[in-house]
């Protein structure tokens, strides 16, 4: 064979090998990564889905009209995707692990993002996750409410509406920007009432370092569209005669100014004893009050009590001071009426909601009857 | 400079969208090991030491924390906002998991804020404790020693 | 070149897990079977992947030598290609292995990919081309040789976990006492050796 022969022979010989196994690769990925059409039964048949199989879980659901709640759109990072998986999926991923309770692990619960969707499956997810709709709403009003937390009112489309309970939340999505390279959604609970049925209004406060807040608070526009979706949560007012313990700080009066509204809406407001602290550092933090304070004025049953934890001279505070739990503490032990049943409702950061679960349970409030919400 | 495994998988693990969504690496185009290099010797030069400033940034985020949710104002010198949410972070070096807990440091003598402040989350601490990583330039999230030196009045 | 050996498939069969095994006989595939035999559920997986990735690729490799390399009288890239069609079996092995088994997927982790570098593999390969093996001859020495990595991994783990509670020197402690282990079991498996023939 000849010298020149071969320097064709060589590359022709090896590139002619490589192309007939990059060929095999790409049918074997062909036959291996087609999972076909695959079923997921919800809720015993309450409803059935038909989805491309392959990708994961909370896509599928997704895809189909079924919003599994994520705040951190499926990288696994939030653990709060959960549904309860009935049939065999496989074992529990790594990745899953530090997000469930050995209670939840014994119970099946897996996180919806990290299972991909290979063969039928049986899921059991609550019912009100039925209702959730997904909207391209468009920002109708930005309004400051305090130095560090915005009112942002949504109209949603024409045509559309929501029906929700209220102190529900939504999900909040704002697009890529600056360093930020994905669509990243956040969890808000709902400020306006049901009654607004063609809106919906957040509550939102700036988190240093925070995705969706330093967004909404640099770069959201009026008349923009974001994606919302909701309703979510279950955290609303029980239907009893018993005093409504309510606690708050700082973008925790969403829920209540919705519950509020929707009480006079309806015109159950004067039906049992409402009281409502409000937690807060400086008279700045506090926000609503000329409504919040005109409602305790005009409503013998609701008791406003807003707390000021580190008052300025400027403030001319002279309503009570100290840390929301000692205030709430106080009012528990010597203001409100001993022999009423008393059910908690909080919205607050994960601390808070502890410290105020302590100080409501060493006055004897039964846990049970504490509500709040767990996405905070 | 020539990275170990654990480095380049950290390094990864860093880019926007892996465990937080705009990373830990800011724009800083360096490899984490110069990063790491550059800030501890520039800490050497500022005669501050890991261990101390690790130990105050964390009793300030747990003293804000008593705050719940709201400004604590701290030995009269500083103002801290701790913000937490549920569930927990990653460490990039895949050493551990950390809670979703924030504090922001505002250096206010007199009760005013000065206008500098430093950001720092229980994954920023571990990571400056155990790694002696700030985090890149431009990071939300970035400890920088100056600030540090200006805030804590070291 | 000579005329292609005569040998008794069963005893070649044998030959390649026991007295010629390719771990402990030809030390090679060393890297992963120090690292992973800490973890016996893992040895199992591995060793299960490379006895298929082995009984496969020598297989195609004895297509590829003999059927485009020879007759285009370019056996000296039997290396390049060697390798080539190592990667592209274990990329196809590891798009199988995420369909089937997840949980066997997790826990081969970063292992996978590396077989593909495991020098195991390819050695059994270019034995298959100094031997000058027969087809047949090839997939079953590379069957052999998989079951006998599996083995060897597998006995290797099993001794690992006494030796982890044993009263070991600190200094040997983990990788030092491992190698002093492969070495005593080298010593038993070579005992047998050309018990057997292989080629």
């Amino acid at each position: 064979m000849t010298f020149d022969m071969l320097f064709f022979v060589a590359p022709a010989a090896i590139g002619g090998i490589s192309a007939g196994l990059a060929a095999l690769i790409s049918i074997t990925d062909k036959i291996v990564n087609n999972y076909g059409d695959i079923t997921i039964d919800i809720n015993n048949g309450k409803k059935e889905l038909v989805v491309k199989g392959g990708q994961p879980m909370l896509f599928g659901l997704a895809g189909e009209g079924i919003f599994v709640p994520s705040a951190c759109g499926g990288r696994g990072s939030c653990g709060a995707c959960k549904v309860k998986v009935k049939s065999d999926v496989g074992p529990v991923m790594p990745t899953e692990v530090p997000y469930l309770t050995k209670e939840e692990l014994a119970d099946d619960i897996r996180l919806s993002c990290q299972i991909k969707l290979k063969q039928d499956v049986d899921i059991e997810i609550p019912e009100e996750l039925f209702n959730v709709q997904e909207f391209q709403a468009t920002i109708e009003r930005i309004r400051d409410v305090t130095h560090d937390i915005k009112e942002v009112y949504c109209k949603l489309p024409e045509g559309m509406e929501i029906t929700f309970t209220s102190g529900q939340y939504g999900q909040f999505e704002v697009p890529p920007y600056d360093k930020v390279k994905e669509k990243t959604m956040r969890a808000y609970s709902m400020s306006s009432p049901p009654s607004d049925k063609n809106h919906l209004e957040f509550l939102i406060r700036l988190v240093p370092g925070g995705i969706v807040t330093s967004y909404v608070h640099q770069y959201l526009q009026e008349g923009q569209k974001v994606r919302l979706v909701g309703p979510f949560g279950d955290f609303f007012v029980r239907d009893t005669d018993a005093q409504m313990i309510c606690v708050a700080g700082g973008s925790g009066m969403a829920p209540f100014k919705s519950i509020f509204q929707d009480m006079l809406d309806r015109g159950t407001f004067d039906d049992r004893d409402i009281w409502y602290f409000f937690g807060a550092r400086t008279k700045k933090d506090v926000y609503y009050l000329d409504w919040l304070y005109k409602l305790d004025e005009e409503h013998e049953r609701f008791h406003f009590v807003p707390a000021l934890s580190e008052p300025q001279p400027e403030d001319n505070w002279d309503g009570p001071t100290g840390l929301i739990t000692e205030v709430l503490d106080s009012y528990l032990k010597n203001t409100i009426s001993q022999e009423t049943p008393k059910e908690g409702y909080l919205c607050g950061s994960p601390g808070m909601l502890d410290a105020c679960i302590k100080v409501m349970g060493d006055n004897d409030m039964e846990t049970e009857k504490i509500y709040f919400d767990k996405f905070a | 400079m020539k990275m170990s495994p654990e480095y380049t998988k950290a390094q990864e693990n860093m880019q926007p969208g892996v465990i937080t969504s705009d990373g830990f690496l800011g724009d800083d185009t360096r490899n984490i090991v110069d990063i790491i290099e550059a800030d501890e010797e520039e800490f050497s030069r500022l005669g501050m030491d890991f261990d101390e400033v690790v130990g105050i940034l964390r009793r300030l985020l747990e003293e804000g924390r008593k705050g719940l949710g709201e400004p604590v104002t701290i030995d009269g010198k500083w103002i801290v906002t701790t913000t937490e949410a549920r569930g927990h972070l990653a460490s990039p070096f895949e050493d551990g998991i950390y809670r979703k807990v924030n504090a922001l440091i505002e250096h206010a003598p007199g009760g005013t804020p000065d206008g500098t402040s430093l950001l720092v989350s229980d994954l920023s601490l571990h990571l400056m404790e155990k790694n002696h990583f700030l985090q890149g330039k431009g990071a939300s999230f970035r400890i920088d020693p100056e600030t540090v030196k200006k805030v804590l009045e070291l | 070149m000579n005329a292609a050996p005569v040998l008794n498939p069963f005893a070649l069969f044998f030959a390649s897990i026991f007295t010629s095994n390719i771990l402990l006989a030809n030390f090679l595939g060393m890297c992963s079977f120090i690292s992973i035999s800490k973890d016996m559920k893992s040895s199992n997986g591995l060793g299960m992947a490379v006895t298929v990735v082995l009984t496969v690729t020598t297989a195609l490799n004895w297509v590829i030598l003999n059927y485009v390399l020879i007759p285009l009288n370019v056996q000296y890239l039997r290396y390049i290609v060697f390798i080539i069609s190592i990667a592209a079996v274990v990329q196809m092995l590891e798009m199988i292995i995420d369909r089937v088994s997840q949980a066997l997927y997790m826990s081969l982790g970063i292992f996978l990919p590396l077989i593909t570098v495991n020098c195991a593999i390819l050695g059994v390969s270019l034995f298959m081309e100094i031997r000058n093996y027969t087809f047949l001859q090839s997939v079953i020495y590379g069957l052999g040789s998989g079951l006998g990595w599996w083995l060897a991994i597998m006995l290797l783990s099993a001794i690992r976990k006494k030796t982890e509670k044993a009263p070991v020197p600190a200094g040997l402690k983990g990788p030092g006492i491992t190698v002093i282990t492969i070495g005593f079991m080298a010593m038993a498996f070579i005992g047998f050796s050309g018990m057997l023939a292989v080629q």
